[in-house]
């Protein structure tokens, strides 16, 4: 249009100078009403643009204010004698919780030589009270805590550190903040703030054109750009609608937005929404929004503890977070700080000498980002499984809940570790693994991994790969047949010899050992340990599928379950954190305890919404119990796990079981010592055949993590109904300790055999020795 | 009823005051069964086969198969543990338990059990620590916990008369608040017969 008028215009004749003709006036009022009506027209236009910009501005003013992610935390470290940690894991946890190297008595800071620690919390509001600000003093031997003394702060036994963000719960647009509180802020940051964005804050209306003529003299003496000509609000608004376009339309809306949001809200409400809204900079896909957030990002610290040069150097950052990003372009970053210094001096908000020291120091920002996109994927995927019984998605993307869960950063290394340093040397490139590790007697999750690239956000095998779980089911067929002791006591024999089942539908079974051989008769503690097929399935029948699968039930098996006599070789299809689950009911001498990734939830400000409590129940007897544990123990020293013992130490006493099912499909490991229970697997995700067996495949995996964690051995209680005799397993009688082939085993009282023998043609033991020793 | 409530107000004095007694002569946690982390060397010789003197053979053998060839005779250098008693609580978590036992005296049921969960991570194994949770859930009416709670209890407290008679009366006393006469007759001779 423009151009056809500019083309029209030159070639316009100048109209020749003529008598008005009558009906002139007439067109002249013609032309007045018609101007009236289109600036009545404009009026009207304007002011629905006006109602338009209003419940824009004030919709995004309302919902940004409160739109925050979720915080989800690890469990926070518990420092008290005795405490099982190692100097790596602490200071590896330190690092994590955003804790620095220095003199141990600045806020957050620690100093380490050997294993002597020197830390300084910050404090922390848990959901269960406040744990104040402390300066402690410990040394670290044996991978234990000692010597733990409050140097200064209320004095205890026992000091929860702050825990470590390990995650978030993002809006869909990715934007991250912590949110700040005016009231509770260092005032220097507002009034730094203002002294170098908006002088007048408080006196204007939303648009202060004084302010951007002094901002433009400012500049001219200073000889750059020093100062902006827009308020905050304008700022604010511009936030809110993050187009870089510069055109006068843009710049009249910013305008007319911010005086109706100065209409609407008062100077504090703009201002804490701008301190929360303001955009600081990036890290990786996601935007650093205000100032809570940006200190914990660069200093790693709490905004209210930062000082006057690290919050000169956030205020800087405004005008250009990624220009001035103090990590990527540090002199740009400390010139623009100490500009912001001067100006903090010339408003008085820092007196001559303050200002030069702070002018004098170096940037102070941390090494690494103290958050970085979730790490741990795979365990967050389960929270967020376990949070959505309870919680709306939409409320963890936006209601800045906080989450505090199990997760204990030290065994989630070591698992990693376990997972990434083993799975290479199996050979096979396309198997998977997943790790599922719990706190045995509590059901806290502790550890996750959900497959080989444990930073990998995709499938998560611990809890979505069903895979066909092989001998992990034997225990629960000899659970269910000790729970008979009149019948069945660890040293009865069974037959180890095939047999075959034909069915109504005429089709054929015949079970077979791994190996392909039969032993005849072997006791049921071996046939447990050393895993044999024959026997088991001849118990399962006996004592009946019905009888087998109500004791999975009973443990907390959700998967459906065949009906087959197969299922007594494991032909139940379930994922690594199911098999987690059942087992933790074997290790705790029968009682389930449903698996926990979350201790607590609290809405933004700290009140407690949701508690998941420890919860047990009993589904077992604990005294049979106890006498498969004899028997998932001895698989470990003299079974199917016993090569666990080239990774682990000898000390750590074990049980466990090893499951494998046709061609390598899978590769299953489950075992608990006296505080961990852990559950490997590995296979291909196409299901396709490997080489590789329990013992062979997921063992190591397990054995390289649990020699990485110091721990309790497994030593358990003898429950109350149970007896330990010597026996001659093979004669199935009591005997005495002296005799050979005598071996202590635990008995059901009452079930123990009746009959006695002597050491049979074997001179005792002991007397054998002096006679050797005599004739030596 | 009253009289059930008097004597579960009785009883838990009386787990109180041997949850405290515990606590006093409490010590390190674990008794000796604490091991350190540290992975083994690579490749030492097996443990506990004696059959397979040479390490290669024996890794042959678990590769080919997780079923231990027969005929391996087993030298044991080491056999299936166990142990009369839980553990005792280390003076950390006696302290929450103490902390735990405030809070109840003011009412505030959901504190305590925030403190005696803490306890509990830190001694798994100690008996008193779900005796006394047992008790808070009593004192907030949730019998069916606390009767598991006593349970857990006195899987744990092994050849310890004075935990078992305190944990078998509890029982015995929740039981009978839940209305299972029987079962509260049968928790109670398990206690006399101590």
């Amino acid at each position: 249009m423009k151009n056809t008028d500019k083309t029209r215009k030159p070639g316009r004749k100048k109209p020749a100078p003529r008598k008005k003709p009558v009906y002139a006036q007439s067109r002249r009022k013609g032309f007045w009403r018609l101007l009236l009506r289109l600036i009545l027209l404009g009026l009207v236009l304007l002011a629905g643009w006006m109602v338009y910009l209003d419940a824009l501005v004030t919709s995004r003013f309302e919902g940004r204010r409160f739109e925050v992610p979720s915080r989800v935390y690890a469990r926070p470290l518990e420092l008290y004698s005795g405490a099982p940690v190692s100097a790596a894991a602490l200071e590896q946890e330190l690092g994590l919780a955003g804790f620095h190297k220095g003199d141990g008595s600045r806020s957050g800071s620690y100093q380490r030589s050997g294993g002597r620690f020197l830390i300084s919390s910050r404090g922390f509001d848990f959901p269960d009270g406040k744990e104040p600000r402390r300066h402690l003093a410990l040394s670290i031997a044996g991978d234990q805590v000692q010597n733990l003394k409050v140097v200064k702060g209320p004095d205890s036994a026992i000091v929860r550190l702050e825990p470590a963000q390990i995650g978030g719960i993002y809006p869909a647009h990715q934007e991250d903040r912590i949110l700040v509180q005016l009231d509770k802020l260092p005032e220097l940051l507002p009034a730094a703030l203002m002294a170098v964005e908006d002088r007048s804050f408080y006196d204007h209306h939303g648009i202060a054109p004084l302010s951007i003529a002094r901002a433009m003299l400012a500049n001219i003496r200073a000889g750059g750009i020093v100062q902006g000509g827009s308020t905050l609000t304008q700022q604010l608004v511009k936030n809110f609608f993050l187009t870089r376009e510069q055109t006068l339309l843009r710049k009249g809306n910013e305008a007319l937005m911010s005086i109706l949001l100065e209409l609407h809200y008062s100077k504090s409400d703009i201002l804490e929404t701008y301190l929360n809204e303001v955009y600081l900079g990036q890290a990786g896909t996601r935007s650093i929004h205000g100032f809570g957030l940006a200190s914990q990002f660069y200093f790693a610290e709490a905004l209210e503890d930062l000082l006057p040069h690290q919050l000169a150097l956030l205020v800087g950052m405004v005008k250009g977070p990624s220009y001035y990003n103090p990590r990527r372009h540090p002199q740009r970053a400390t010139a623009r700080r100490n500009l912001v210094l001067d100006q903090m001096q010339q408003a008085g908000l820092l007196g001559e000498a303050d200002a030069q020291r702070a002018r004098s120091l170096p940037l102070g920002v941390s090494d690494k980002a103290s958050f970085s996109q979730n790490r741990y994927p795979a365990y967050i995927d389960l929270v967020r499984r376990h949070l959505a019984r309870d919680y709306k998605e939409e409320d963890l993307r936006s209601e800045g809940l906080r989450v505090f869960t199990t997760l204990n950063p030290a065994m989630q290394m070591a698992a990693e570790k376990a997972v990434t340093e083993t799975l290479p040397r199996l050979g096979d490139k396309a198997l998977e693994s997943a790790l599922v590790v719990t706190a045995k007697d509590s059901g806290e999750v502790l550890a996750l991994v959900g497959g080989r690239d444990p930073r990998y956000a995709g499938f998560n095998r611990a809890l979505d790969a069903s895979r066909q779980i092989g001998s992990l089911v034997k225990p629960f067929v000899y659970l269910a047949a000790l729970s008979q002791p009149q019948r069945y006591t660890l040293i009865t024999p069974l037959q180890d010899t095939r047999f075959t089942l034909k069915f109504e539908n005429g089709t054929v079974w015949e079970p077979k050992n791994y190996d392909g051989l039969e032993r005849g008769e072997v006791p049921l503690h071996q046939a447990l340990s050393k895993s044999y097929n024959l026997p088991v399935v001849r118990v399962g029948l006996n004592i009946g599928l019905a009888e087998v699968k109500s004791t999975l039930q009973a443990f907390g098996t959700s998967s459906a379950i065949s009906d087959y006599p197969s299922m007594l070789l494991g032909a139940v299809a379930m994922t690594p954190v199911n098999v987690a689950q059942i087992y933790q009911g074997l290790a705790t001498s029968g009682f389930n305890t449903p698996l926990r990734t979350i201790r607590e939830v609290t809405d933004a400000g700290g009140v407690p919404l949701s508690r998941y409590s420890l919860q047990v129940n009993q589904v077992a007897d604990p005294a049979a119990v106890h006498l498969l544990q004899y028997a998932m123990q001895e698989t470990m020293q003299e079974g199917t796990g016993r090569s666990a013992y080239n990774t682990v130490p000898r000390a750590l006493a074990l049980a466990g079981k090893t499951g494998t099912t046709d061609d390598g499909r899978d590769a299953w490991f489950a075992g608990f010592s006296g505080d961990l229970l852990a559950v490997v697997w590995v296979g291909r995700d196409d299901n396709g055949a490997t080489s590789l067996t329990g013992a062979t495949g997921a063992l190591p995996v397990w054995s390289k993590f649990m020699a990485q964690v110091p721990q309790n051995s497994f030593t358990p209680v003898v429950p109350d109904g149970v007896q330990y005799h010597w026996v001659n397993v093979q004669q199935q009688a009591l005997t005495d300790e002296q005799c050979e082939n005598a071996r202590l085993m635990p008995f059901i009282t009452g079930s123990e055999p009746a009959q006695t023998i002597t050491c049979a043609g074997a001179l005792p033991q002991k007397i054998r020795g002096w006679f050797e020793g005599l004739f030596q | 009823m009253m009289r059930v409530q008097i004597r579960v107000q009785v009883f838990r004095r009386a787990v109180v005051c041997a949850v405290l007694l515990l606590a006093g002569c409490a010590s390190g946690p674990g008794g000796g069964i604490y091991v350190p982390a540290g992975e083994r060397p690579q490749a030492p010789k097996p443990p506990l086969t004696d059959g397979a003197a040479n390490p290669a053979d024996e890794q042959q053998v678990w590769r080919k198969s997780d079923q231990p060839a027969e005929g391996q005779t087993q030298q044991q250098t080491a056999v299936p543990g166990y142990r009369e008693s839980g553990d005792q609580m280390p003076a950390a978590a006696a302290g929450l338990v103490k902390e735990a036992d405030a809070l109840m005296a003011q009412g505030e049921g959901a504190a305590a059990i925030t403190r005696l969960e803490r306890a509990q991570r830190i001694a798994p194994r100690s008996a008193a620590v779900y005796f006394k949770l047992s008790e808070v859930y009593v004192m907030t009416g949730q019998f069916g916990s606390a009767e598991q709670f006593t349970l857990k209890g006195l899987s744990l407290a092994g050849r310890d008369e004075r935990l078992q008679r305190s944990g078998w009366l509890l029982l015995a006393d929740i039981r009978r608040a839940r209305g299972n006469v029987a079962g509260a007759q049968q928790a109670e001779s398990r206690a006399a017969s101590l």
